[in-house]
């Protein structure tokens, strides 16, 4: 019977997996446009990036941006699973980020639990600044997007105030930063060894962070969350249809409320791999405003499911550090900023395009069984027979 | 098996001249299905032809064809008598057909004026010709009767005059011959009045309209050709003096047709809902439910009788907890002062909301997740604070199964589905987990003769078992035929109370516009022992 088909619908994953496909080959093809204009060859620079994208102590370096990525990514999908827009993870990330540096230097804990103090005090910032937008727009209506473009600013400001030397910061080697953590605060990484290509002798290519461990786990909770718990459905329900999830009991302004917390606790640990990990304190260079915006394209090339939104992050980390390169060939590497900005808009209309060919191709599948089915009897007596089991 | 249109002789009209319209033998094909089949259709000039049928018959995709929204896989379009192939509908305008949506599509912000040139501006070298577009409004406006003021802004105008801006939209671009897409479902009934009365002021011009609908008294007052479709191809084309409403609707679902009928008093003195002194107040302040007293017992049906937009929608949604309001709703002895919509839902109140597109589905979300909205508290549909994929897909293909919901699976998304099916999922979810009182908008609205019976009759099942219902319907037959009692609501408050056994939807229908003193007899609605009487349950 038609009615059993199986629930894996192959044409409908393929398109799905189409559709970022050919978002890559437009934005590549866009980005030779512009290397061609420029005078220079595409194949060459494509070729360089990937040659030294790939050489192990790259990949680690793609890893470890990926890391932070990844969670900037999930911290915007969640809002975007209930229509918010937290277009302030940026500021987020950054204050929890400098409060859990300070707030880890002037303590000394065992080390499990040091860590374990660093994090929750990066969670909590970064859901508390989160949350001045969940309740301005709860009980004042403010637009989310409006609010936390301005948090964005207010956080920076109090960032750069804090990292003085006059308030928490020291000035070492000419660089302002927060105290270092003590070593009871650092999440130790995987150190990658090997032979590389041509040589003979071991070196280390790099230590790639612990804490990627951790981002992985937050992905699969976000998957968990959001497609198995009542909670998650009803926040997807939210973001599908507020009226709808209204009128099935979901109390909106809480759902609000919450999934704002959850999205700046999320964004609080954006800035954890690469404190835990390498800086083991608070500086303007390591953590660097930007990446929170960076979520956002990336939440929307991963279309907010977790195994995309990871894919996505090591792509754009791999765009981030291979583009260094193509200085010694001398190759503008802003050519890699725009390939970034053509890979979101194509995404954005690729996505489109195969939501419209779904949508039509199931419409025309329902159709067909509408037309198909025998002719509407008076069911009074049709519903008594299939009643079934109940 | 398509028996040709037989038509019967030409109605008014020079009866020699080529016909408008002409379609021969349209089939329409979608991958494994066929929309249109040999569908056959002329349409004199100068006449209201009317197109009737079941949702989902075939009337949406035929009209696309004739307006240029898609292309005939097979089969010859002639407008005025020579052969045209439309591509877009831009070619469909200038042969001289335009179309009225059911949805209108205006700019709220935009004067009048500028709705109606928005897309074809006059100009006058490079500037916009402002006075000659409101002298050709005006002059269109008179010349057919439609009383459109080119100067207001589109939002400040109601729902009758906006359609008239619509209708003037299309003739300004020089439509010869009008569709008009289900254009009385959004008007009450003396806007239905104006429309018609306008549409004979088009006909006397000569221009042809070509009218969709499904509401067949309509159908006959006004049409001079009335065609049926069924099942994708044209059934039969009568004059509206040959057939009753019964035989219309007959051709129309091809089979004898059920009645909304109660059998006998299922009516209990056990009160599951009272409602007393409910008030529901808009932004201004100003009252939309006032002072509401209403009492419903296990086991019956509660009517409201009313004009949309009276208030009904604000009552069952200050019923449901959505919208604050004043005075007591009580279910089963408990005050459901400041209890939240979930809980609500949880003691025993289901909802079968009147807008479903809204409030009722998650148009992007699989079958089976819309199984669980509104019920994705309680079993089968949840574990403990997860969510139990297996029980709510279980009980997906049981409602798909009872409620004869057309789909090829359950993970179709809800937008996928036609209205009526999409109806008959809600219907079915809300009719799950026994619930004690049941708030029914219109619960048949859109489906097809055959769903509408099936509806009523899980209806009349549940009420036997005790369930109370509170059933807003635009259907006064439906009304009359389910109902063990009746009210009457009238700008927010409930005017009369009418025996659904003796009332006509005559009565109803005066009283529900406030005209008549009361509709029924008013006070005696508990008694409802004749509720089968065969009065007023036509179709």
């Amino acid at each position: 019977m038609e009615r059993f088909l199986p629930r894996f619908d192959p044409r409908k994953t393929g398109l799905a997996v189409l559709a970022p496909v050919v978002a890559l080959v437009v934005a590549a093809a866009l980005s030779s446009v512009v290397l061609v204009i420029a005078g220079h060859s595409p194949a060459l620079a494509f070729q360089r990036m990937w040659e030294y994208g790939t050489e192990p102590a790259q990949v680690v370096n793609i890893l470890n941006k990926a890391s932070g990525y990844f969670l900037s990514a999930l911290a915007v999908a969640i809002g975007f699973r209930m229509n918010l827009f937290n277009i302030g993870v940026d500021g987020q990330y950054r204050i929890a980020a400098m409060a859990a540096a300070v707030v880890g230097a002037t303590l000394t804990l065992p080390k499990p639990l040091h860590i374990l103090v660093i994090v929750a005090v990066a969670v909590v910032v970064g859901a508390l600044w989160a949350g001045i937008a969940g309740l301005l727009k709860v009980y004042r209506g403010v637009s989310e997007v409006i609010s936390t473009i301005m948090l964005n600013f207010i956080g920076g400001a109090i960032v750069a105030w804090a990292v003085t030397p006059q308030v928490f910061a020291v000035l070492e080697n000419n660089v302002v930063r927060t105290k270092t953590i003590p070593e009871s605060g650092w999440f130790p990484g995987f150190t990658w060894s090997g032979i590389p290509a041509g040589g003979s002798q071991t070196v280390v290519f790099g230590e790639i962070y612990g804490f990627i461990v951790i981002s992985g786990l937050v992905g699969v909770l976000y998957w968990f969350v959001l497609s198995r718990t009542r909670f998650g459905f009803d926040l997807r329900a939210t973001g599908s249809s507020e009226p709808a999830a209204v009128a099935s009991g979901v109390d909106v302004k809480r759902m609000v409320l919450t999934s704002m917390l959850l999205s700046g606790a999320v964004a609080g640990l954006v800035g954890m791999p690469i404190l835990l990990g390498a800086a083991h304190s608070f500086g303007s260079q390591d953590f660097p405003s930007g990446i929170g915006f960076t979520g956002i394209a990336i939440a929307l090339l991963g279309r907010n499911n977790p195994v995309g939104i990871a894919f996505a992050s090591i792509l754009w980390g791999f765009l981030d550090v291979s583009n260094q390169i193509l200085d010694i060939e001398s190759i503008p590497k802003e050519i890699v900023t725009i390939m970034q900005g053509a890979v979101v808009l194509a995404v954005v209309v690729a996505y489109e395009i195969v939501r419209r060919i779904g949508v039509a191709t199931e419409q025309r599948r329902v159709m067909s069984t509408e037309n198909a089915a025998p002719p509407a009897v008076p069911p009074a007596t049709a519903t008594a027979d299939t009643g079934g089991e109940r | 098996m398509s028996e040709h249109p037989e038509r019967s002789t030409t109605a008014a009209g020079p009866a020699t001249t080529v016909p408008a319209v002409e379609l021969n033998g349209i089939t329409k094909r979608f991958p494994g299905v066929v929309a249109n089949s040999d569908v056959t259709l002329k349409v004199a000039r100068g006449t209201v032809h009317a197109i009737v049928g079941e949702n989902g018959a075939g009337k949406s995709t035929l009209m696309k064809i004739l307006y240029g929204m898609q292309r005939p896989d097979e089969g010859t379009i002639e407008v005025d008598g020579s052969p045209v192939t439309f591509h877009t509908p831009a070619d469909a305008i200038k042969a001289g057909i335009g179309m009225v949506h059911q949805h209108f599509k205006l700019a709220d912000n935009l004067t009048v004026l500028e709705n109606v040139v928005l897309g074809s501006e006059p100009r006058r070298g490079w500037r916009l010709d402002i006075e000659g577009a409101r002298k050709k409004i005006v002059e269109i406006s008179d010349r057919y009767g439609l009383d459109v003021d080119p100067d207001p802004l589109v939002e400040d105008l109601g729902v009758g005059e906006r359609q008239r801006v619509e209708i003037l939209k299309v003739l300004y671009r020089g439509a010869r011959t009008l569709i008009l897409d289900e254009p009385t479902a959004v008007l009450v009934p003396q806007e239905v009045d104006e429309l018609f009365d306008a549409l004979q002021e088009l006909k006397a011009e000569g221009l042809t309209v070509i009218f969709i609908s499904h509401k067949l008294d309509e159908v006959l007052k006004v049409a001079d050709e009335i065609t049926v479709i069924r099942r994708g191809t044209t059934v039969r084309t009568v004059l509206p003096s040959e057939v009753t409403p019964r035989k219309l609707a007959e051709l129309m679902v091809g089979s004898e047709l059920p009645s909304p009928q109660t059998s006998e008093s299922t009516v209990t003195d056990r009160a599951v809902l009272e409602v007393k002194g409910l008030t529901v107040r808009d932004r201004e302040g100003r009252p939309v439910v006032d002072d509401v007293t209403l009492t419903i017992h296990a086991g019956e049906v509660l009517g409201i009788a009313g004009v949309e937009g009276n208030g009904q929608a604000e009552l069952v949604e200050a019923i449901m907890g959505i919208r604050p309001a004043e005075g007591s709703v009580v279910l089963e002895g408990r005050d459901l002062a400041g209890v939240p919509t979930r809980e609500r839902r949880t003691a025993g109140v289901a909802f079968v909301p009147e807008d479903r597109i809204r409030q009722g589905l998650l148009l992007e979300s699989p079958l089976w997740e819309n199984r669980m909205l509104g019920h994705q508290t309680s079993p089968p549909n949840a574990r403990g604070p997860l969510v139990n994929r297996r029980g709510a897909r279980a009980d997906t293909e049981r409602i798909v199964r009872d409620y004869d919901v057309r789909t090829p699976s359950i993970d179709v998304t809800a937008s996928a589905l036609s209205g009526g099916n999409q109806q008959k999922l809600i219907v079915g979810r809300e009719m799950s987990g026994n619930p004690r009182l049941l708030l029914a908008a219109h619960p048949t609205r859109g489906v097809d003769v055959g769903a509408q019976a099936a509806i009523w009759d899980h209806l009349r099942r549940a009420r036997a078992e005790g369930l109370a219902v509170l059933l807003i319907s635009a259907d006064l037959d439906e009304l009359i035929g389910l109902s063990d009692s009746l009210k009457v609501i009238l700008r927010g408050r409930l005017v009369a109370d009418a025996d659904p056994a003796t009332v006509t939807p005559e009565d109803l229908g005066s009283a529900m516009t406030g005209a008549a003193a009361t509709g029924g007899k008013p006070g005696t609605a508990d008694d409802t022992d004749g509720a089968t009487d065969a009065e007023g349950s036509d179709v």
